[in-house]
């Protein structure tokens, strides 16, 4: 068994396609349509194109308790997906000045400096530089 | 403050409040980045940082997670991935990241990747094409 795509529901799959390429600079990889308005949509990271594949699927906007336990961590300003970068001061400064807004600026954890940011489609997302 | 600010501070002062060993095993860390092709012994790493080799192996599973031994092999490995995509010959791959001989790289690579390195290098090969 191999793990080849991870899933983040967002609330607009389109919003965050742009978020994703325009702010992060992901690629997108796979785009299909499905049922009525949704899409399998896959985004990559620009620098490992083969590397894990991200889901941007349509989060369960109908599903009452899901919505709640989503809106829950959000404000409790928990992220559930990171992303490594070999700098987190650079890429801090980068999305900033894209207008990107963190909640937690960056910060040391021992060997690690992580720093979080919100993807305005419904998640907090953690970057992480190992020191 | 959100409740995660909350939890990454309490959590930094319990588990991250000893300065001078953070900056031992992350000293160690870069030292292996720079140095994983040479002949890395624990008693050379140990030597460099000051400190008893026991007490670096125990810091660095602490504070990373893995050992010192599974640390440099993850990183000669993702060298290695590198030099094959380039088109470097596998035994020049072997000897460039620090192994010393090229059937116990071609044994490990393919444990940790799935694929020998010859496979790994046609398979890139094949999607460069």
């Amino acid at each position: 068994m191999k793990i080849r795509v991870i899933s983040i529901p967002v609330q607009d799959q389109e919003k965050a396609l742009q978020f994703y390429t325009e702010k992060l600079d992901f690629v997108k990889k796979v785009d299909v349509p499905l049922s009525e308005s949704n899409r399998w949509l896959i985004v990559v990271s620009r620098e490992e194109q083969e590397g894990v594949e991200i889901l941007l699927e349509p989060a369960p906007n109908h599903f009452e308790p899901a919505k709640i336990y989503r809106k829950a961590l959000f404000d409790a300003g928990i992220p559930w997906t990171q992303f490594h970068t070999d700098n987190v001061q650079l890429e801090y400064e980068r999305l900033i000045n894209l207008g990107v807004e963190f909640s937690v600026k960056p910060t040391e954890m021992g060997t690690v400096k992580i720093a979080v940011f919100d993807d305005t489609c419904g998640n907090n997302i953690q970057i992480v530089e190992m020191l | 403050m959100t409740p995660y600010l909350i939890e990454i501070t309490r959590i930094k002062d319990i588990c991250y409040a000893n300065k001078g060993q953070i900056n031992t095993v992350i000293g160690t860390r870069h030292y292996i980045d720079n140095h994983f092709d040479k002949d890395l012994s624990l008693d050379f790493l140990s030597n460099v940082r000051f400190t008893s080799k026991f007490h670096l192996l125990r810091l660095f599973k602490k504070y990373y997670g893995q050992t010192l031994r599974q640390y440099l092999i993850d990183k000669r490995i993702e060298q290695s991935k590198i030099l094959l995509v380039r088109g470097t010959s596998v035994t020049d791959t072997c000897f460039e990241i620090g192994f010393e001989s090229p059937s116990s790289f071609s044994t490990l690579f393919k444990s940790r990747v799935g694929l020998t390195p010859t496979e790994f290098q046609k398979k890139s090969n094949f999607h460069k094409a």
